[in-house]
This record gives C-alpha cells, structure tokens and sequence, in this order.
C-alpha cells in the first residue's frame, strides 16, 4: 500500500478533485485487490464534495506492475480502450478518470468504478450445472465489443494494427517474447510452426479483449457483472476472443465444459451469434485455440522469468513459470484434436 | 560403517513431510494460498531431484534417432545435459525450417518429452486425462 502514503494522498485527492470538478475528493479505505499478478489494483472508497460525481463512489486505482509485460497497453491506452468497450454496451467497469502525469502517484494510472461480484476461475467452474445462460451472456458481450471497428472511435489510433495479419503478428510476437526459447524447447518450436504453416487469411479486424477468460469476468449470483483485465485489448482477428474463452488451459480443470469450464462451446457461440448475426467460424476458433495455447505458454515463460532474472523474486511468478508443460500438454491435444476434425 | 547424512534430497522430503503435516493445518486463512504454494514448490524440487538426468537419458536415443544420428554413447552429468540440449537445439532448428512438418515420430516424441516433464511439475496433470 505504499503506492498511497502520507505524502501522495493529498496529491491524488486534490488531482481527483479537479478532475471531477468537486470542491473536496477524500479517499477512503485503501485495500490491495488480489489477482494482480500483472497489474496492481487498489479497491478504494472516494467521498466527493459537489460537482456531477457528488457521493460516496467504490471505485479501483489501476496502476502499471514494476516490470511489463510485453504487449500490454500503456495506462491511458487502456483507458481508452475500455472507454470505448463502456461506450459499445460492453459491461466493462466504468472508466472515470486517467492520469498520465507522474507527479500525482509516480506511475501512470486511471481510476474505474468498482462491480460487485467474484471471479477467482477455480470457484467459478465449482456449480453442479452448466451455467449456461452465464456462458450465453458471456458470448453477447465479447460481440458487442467486437462491433468496434479501426478508425471508428476516438483514442485508439496509437493501438497498432497487426501486420500482415493478426495470425502471424501473433506467432511473431511469441517468437520475439520468447527469446530464443522456441529453439531449446521443440513443443514450441512445433507449435509455433503449426501456427504458421495454418494461418488463417482475416477479412475483419474489430477490437478483441485478447484474455477474455473465467477469471477474468466478475458474476454476482449467478450473472455477469463486469469483464476486467483490459490490458492486453488490441485490434485482431475475432475469432482470437473465443478460441482464448475455450482453450483447455483456461477450463481450470472442467475440461469436459469447453467454454471457459463453466458451460458448452455451443452455449457460449448462441450468445454470439444472436448479437453478431454471423455464424462462428468454428475452424477458425480451432486456430485461434491453437494460438492461445502457445501464447500462454509463452507468457508463463516470461512470467517466470521476471523471477528469475532477481528483478522481481516471487514465488507466484516462479511457478507460474512452471506452469509450462501442461500448457504443452493442452496444445499436444488441441493439435490432436483439430486434425482428427480435418481428416 | 558410515552413519549417513540427509543429502539435499532427504532435507527436502522431511522438510516437506513436517510443513505439510505440522505447519500446514495451522496456517490461517489468509496465509493458505503462500502456504500451498511452497507446498507446490517443494513438491516440485523433489521429484526434480529425484528424477535427476533420468528424463534425458531414456530421451536422447530416441531423439538422436529421430535427427537421423547414431545413439550416442553412455553419457553422464554435465556431458549428458550438453548433448541433450544441442540435440534439441538441432530439433527445433529442423522442426522450424519445415523438415519435420508430416513426421509422425514427432508428434511422439513431443508427447514423451512433455509426458516427462510434466512427471516433475504436475505428476497429477497427465493422470487427469480429458472426460
């Protein structure tokens, strides 16, 4: 909690203020929220003097870890982004206020409302039933989001585009985060050479969540009340969002429940196409389930690095990195799997 | 007759053993996922350990095979670890270059090197299959 000390606290409830055009902002009870193996959340209380936000107000402070990750969006890149999710009907948390100038806290960050609701993946997948009317919903929210479109809405023209497409831009990148490591491990290297030798053409680039996921939604009981976690969001191919929701790796051990671990792939595909009005390009879910595979195994490489490296010694992130072989597992079937559908 | 010392191997299961059994039951709530994962690290270690070069012994012939060279000699320690790693490097360098692309004893081989290390760090993951 040293981020809001003696010292930075009059700052930021005078930096609030302003920008909530309020006599007096004063901050409330300041906790850690978990979950922040990549970002740091604080859940805090803001009780507002006068101006269009006059009232007590839960909101979170979201800030940059102490070493990024490769391809996240800087702070004010993901306030925009979730501005626009916010603006497209998404049930993303309500953006309200960013902050680019390092004199208020020391980092870049923006402050959101805060939702009610629980999202820890191993709890979510715990119901006896599928929760299908979860998973449908879950499936209406990403199309929404997957209305906005490059060079349609305001602040997001610093997103890059994915060159030449967003299947390579892909294996590129996990190529590059990798560090050479596709050359020692051959699970990866063989991954990755699927990922090439199979990529699809994309005829749309729409704005995807890019860790759409069970663990990354908030549902209160039983229903959806915020998607979290924006801060890998970029223009990519569509398909990429269901094929991330479905893969083995984020079923949390419910692999015989395909969306996510808590309903059917069909479930959430309803709730899909009753918003896209298109039907789901199932091989091309195959695809991007393929990709997602390699992409988290290529991220718990570099989480664990970040441990090894003594830059940030933790024993979350040194096991995430050991995380690695099931993830390899999971692709190992997924490719099984996909080319069983082929023959 | 010597009196045997716990190497770092003994150290590890009995220091696993009395945290799991003493220490683990008293661990308050908020302390229980810190608590699980030294569980899980520890657990890890040990069968790295235990294991030892085994993994790469039993994989090398098969990977010399699959790269079309002849089944090195009996190697041992530092040795071992050097060819199996520059013989994997010689894999991934075909693997991306397109030589392996239609290989059915790839794909074994793939599953035998991912069936051994996920034996070390989550023996319970390859048990587990998909229902």
């Amino acid at each position: 909690m040293t981020l809001i000390n003696e010292q930075s606290r009059p700052r930021l409830e005078a930096w609030l203020a302003g920008q909530a055009g309020a006599r007096r902002v004063t901050i409330g009870e300041v906790t850690l929220l978990s979950g922040g193996s990549i970002q740091q959340n604080l859940a805090m209380t803001l009780t507002v003097d006068g101006g269009r936000f006059d009232g007590r107000h839960a909101v979170v402070l979201r800030t940059s870890p102490p070493t990024a990750i490769a391809d996240t969006r800087s702070k004010s890149q993901e306030f925009a982004i979730l501005r626009a999710a916010f603006q497209a009907g998404v049930k993303a948390p309500e953006p309200l206020f960013s902050c680019g100038d390092r004199a208020v806290l020391g980092c870049d960050f923006y402050v959101m409302r805060r939702a009610a609701g629980a999202g820890a993946g191993f709890r979510m997948v715990k119901n006896e039933a599928p929760q299908r009317e979860l998973a449908r919903e879950l499936g209406r929210q990403i199309a929404r989001l997957h209305t906005v479109r490059p060079g349609t809405v305001e602040g997001l023209d610093s997103l890059p585009l994915p060159e030449p497409t967003p299947a390579l831009a892909a294996v590129r990148d996990c190529r590059t985060w990798l560090q050479g490591e596709d050359e020692r491990d051959p699970v990866l290297a063989w991954g990755l050479r699927w990922l090439e030798r199979n990529a699809p053409p994309t005829e749309e680039l729409v704005l995807c969540h890019r860790d759409y996921r069970t663990g990354n939604y908030l549902v209160e009981d039983g229903r959806l009340t915020a998607i979290l976690d924006w801060e890998f969001a970029g223009w990519s191919d569509p398909m990429e969002d269901l094929g991330w929701f479905c893969a083995r790796s984020w079923r949390f051990g419910r692999f015989d429940r395909e969306a996510g671990g808590i309903a059917d792939r069909d479930d959430l595909y309803a709730g899909y196409e009753e918003v896209s009005g298109k039907p789901v390009d199932r091989a091309r879910v195959d695809y991007w389930e393929a990709v997602a595979e390699v992409r988290w195994g290529t991220i718990v490489l570099m989480q664990g690095g970040r441990h090894t490296s003594g830059v940030e010694p933790s024993l979350e992130l040194a096991l995430t990195g050991r995380m690695l072989p099931a993830i390899e597992l999971d692709l190992l079937l997924h490719l099984d799997a996909v080319e069983r559908r082929r023959a | 007759m010597t009196i045997k010392q716990a190497d770092a191997r003994d150290l590890l299961g009995i220091a696993l053993k009395t945290f799991r059994e003493v220490v683990l039951p008293a661990v308050p709530a908020e302390q229980r996922v810190p608590a699980l994962m030294i569980v899980n690290a520890l657990s890890i270690a040990e069968r790295e350990l235990a294991a030892g070069q085994e993994p790469e012994r039993r994989l090398i012939p098969k990977l010399a095979k699959l790269l079309g060279e002849a089944v090195p000699e009996t190697l041992d320690g530092p040795d071992l670890a050097k060819r199996f790693a520059e013989l994997s490097g010689r894999l991934c360098a075909g693997i991306t270059a397109g030589a392996f692309d239609d290989n059915p004893d790839l794909r074994e081989y793939l599953w035998e090197v991912t069936r051994a290390r996920l034996a070390v760090t989550n023996p319970k993951y390859v048990t587990d299959p998909p229902k």
